[in-house]
């Protein structure tokens, strides 16, 4: 008994796409028979009911796991070896390609697990795990997440390497490049106050962060440990405001090397971004204060975006600056290896001209041009000049692909 | 005096039926938002963009929204995009591109056909989504006719 029972179970599905397909296939010998114009509606109608009851049953089952993916490809060229954007006068294909595959599994009704693994051109497309966490979200609008998470400092954090999500062909290197690393190990807790025609997502995160990071062209280990921080993000749909402070002590130190930039210094982050979309316009503005004991540079940095949409075209201009706060404590510091320390002083102004084509659906290009300068009496926080280039300024040529999937 | 008036109304009534033959193809092919039978008898304007641009996720009659919308190419989405969203396509593929990879949510499931349309959103509780109200029969509710 118990056994027929489960058969039946079992075999009802099946039962009921048959049924379905043998009322499709005795239509149009009706159809042809009699009223041909009414017969071939409905098999019409017939065939768009089963495509959308196909559709049902297969996105059921699909929503147990999705997956998305996001590629960039892009060429780079500049007019000397300055470095900015890792940019020299020899074309590069390989920084700027990535290519990244996330996966959504819902284990409850509202617990999913995410991961995200990203291969990039300028790391030889080693695969790595960018994102793994466990998500749940409470009816009440709180949400837990715990594993290894994007560091929430910037408003574009999350999209950082979603190109085809962004308006830039890369965001802006004052702001977004003095911060070396992306992802921590730890957990957050979010919650977001929805108002009439606005809302407000506040979080809260803690962890830790020990990674090979790549800054001003040098290879460095950094760890930030009892990291903790805030963010608030505000908006009515068209303007949005956001803050956010995080605190840690970082570890900053050449890999494998006796350069050691500090150990457990106190380190600070604090940013003010505000943008602007309504579908037409589109602003963009982040303020950025980083603040680290030791010899490590503090810099304030700052960009301004402004877009706007022309049927698939959106051209922008950018403006972007960056300036070390500290130069006094590096002055006449020497690195065991006997390296000036007041090569890490920078000061860069950045103007960007470029547009974004939306190519067809879930493609788009862009193309850039950027010229760097201002740099004072400092390197300009690029390698070029750090090993002694004396570059004043330069220019650097993009041109980016980006999809998303 | 009265002689005038009737050829007067007369000729009014030959352009009231001229502008009303201008007017009909217009007025059939009209955008209408619809919903599950079960669902509420009126939307908002403000309502129906807060569920297709990701800013709400319920019915104004406490359902949980399940949004379609019809596939690219069509009339029906080039208008509702344009009265109800007020967002181009380019714009929506990397707003949702954005939401769907950073968790936020999904979007609207694409319908390739008006049919097929009018027949998830009769069989799916919470549902929303738009047509051409030629097409409109009992098995939908029409919840709004926005105004151009």
């Amino acid at each position: 008994m118990k056994y027929s029972l489960f058969v039946f179970k079992n075999s009802t599905p099946a039962i009921f796409p048959v049924t379905l397909l043998a009322s499709l296939l005795s239509l149009p010998v009706y159809g042809q028979d009699n009223q041909g114009q009414d017969g071939q509606q409905r098999l019409d109608q017939m065939e768009e009911r089963l495509n959308a009851l196909q559709k049902q049953m297969t996105e059921s089952t699909l929503e147990k796991t999705r997956f998305n993916g996001f590629f960039s490809t892009g060429y780079t060229r500049a007019t000397n070896d300055a470095g900015y954007d890792d940019a020299t006068e020899e074309s590069d294909l390989q920084t700027l390609s990535l290519f990244g595959l996330q996966g959504t599994f819902t284990l409850g009704r509202n617990t999913d697990a995410v991961l995200q693994l990203v291969s990039r051109g300028n790391e030889d497309w080693d695969t790595e795990l960018e994102w793994g966490y466990l998500r749940h979200q409470f009816r009440t609008g709180t949400e837990v997440r715990a594993g290894k998470m994007r560091l929430p400092l910037f408003m574009e954090s999350e999209t950082l390497e979603i190109g085809y999500g962004q308006p830039w062909a890369r965001p802006p290197e004052a702001v977004y490049d003095p911060v070396p690393v992306r992802s921590y190990l730890g957990g957050d807790l979010a919650h977001t106050f929805n108002f009439d025609s606005s809302s407000l997502e506040t979080r809260a995160f803690a962890g830790h962060l020990q990674d090979d990071a790549d800054s001003l062209g040098q290879v460095i280990d950094v760890e930030l440990r009892n990291l903790t921080g805030v963010t608030a993000n505000w908006t009515n749909y068209l303007w949005t405001f956001r803050g956010v402070y995080a605190r840690a002590e970082a570890s900053v130190g050449s890999v494998g090397g006796p350069v050691n930039l500090g150990q457990d210094e106190k380190a600070e982050f604090m940013g003010l971004g505000l943008s602007y979309d309504d579908g037409t316009w589109l602003l963009m503005s982040e303020l950025t204060r980083i603040e680290v004991d030791g010899n490590f540079q503090d810099t304030d940095s700052a960009y301004i975006t402004l877009g706007r949409r022309i049927n698939e075209i959106t051209p922008y201009i950018t403006a972007s600056w960056i300036e070390s706060q500290d130069n006094y404590e590096r002055d006449g510091v020497l690195l065991p290896g006997g390296a000036p320390l007041d090569v890490l002083d920078v000061r860069r102004q950045a103007y960007s001209l470029g547009f974004r084509w939306d190519l067809v659906s879930s493609v788009a290009m862009k193309f850039d041009w950027t010229h760097a300068r201002g740099f004072g009496k400092t390197t300009g926080g690029l390698i070029g000049n750090q090993l002694g280039g004396g570059y004043d300024s330069t220019d650097v040529y993009t041109v980016r692909l980006d999809a998303a999937f | 005096m009265r002689t005038f008036s009737v050829e007067r109304s007369g000729r009014l009534s030959v352009a009231v039926v001229a502008a009303l033959l201008m007017l009909s193809p217009l007025a059939s092919a009209e955008l209408v938002i619809i919903v599950h039978p079960g669902g509420p008898d009126s939307i908002t304007r403000q309502q129906v963009r807060d569920i297709y641009l990701n800013r709400s996720s319920q019915m104004p009659n406490g359902q949980r929204a399940v949004a379609f919308e019809l596939a690219a190419g069509n009339s029906m989405r080039d208008e509702f995009n344009e009265k109800i969203t007020g967002r181009s396509d380019a714009w929506l593929k990397s707003f949702w591109s954005r939401q769907v990879l950073t968790g936020k949510g999904q979007p609207p499931t694409e319908m390739s056909s008006v049919s097929g349309m009018k027949s998830v959103v009769s069989s799916t509780l919470g549902s929303i989504g738009y047509l051409d109200s030629t097409l409109v029969d009992d098995s939908v509710k029409v919840a709004l006719i926005p105004e151009p």
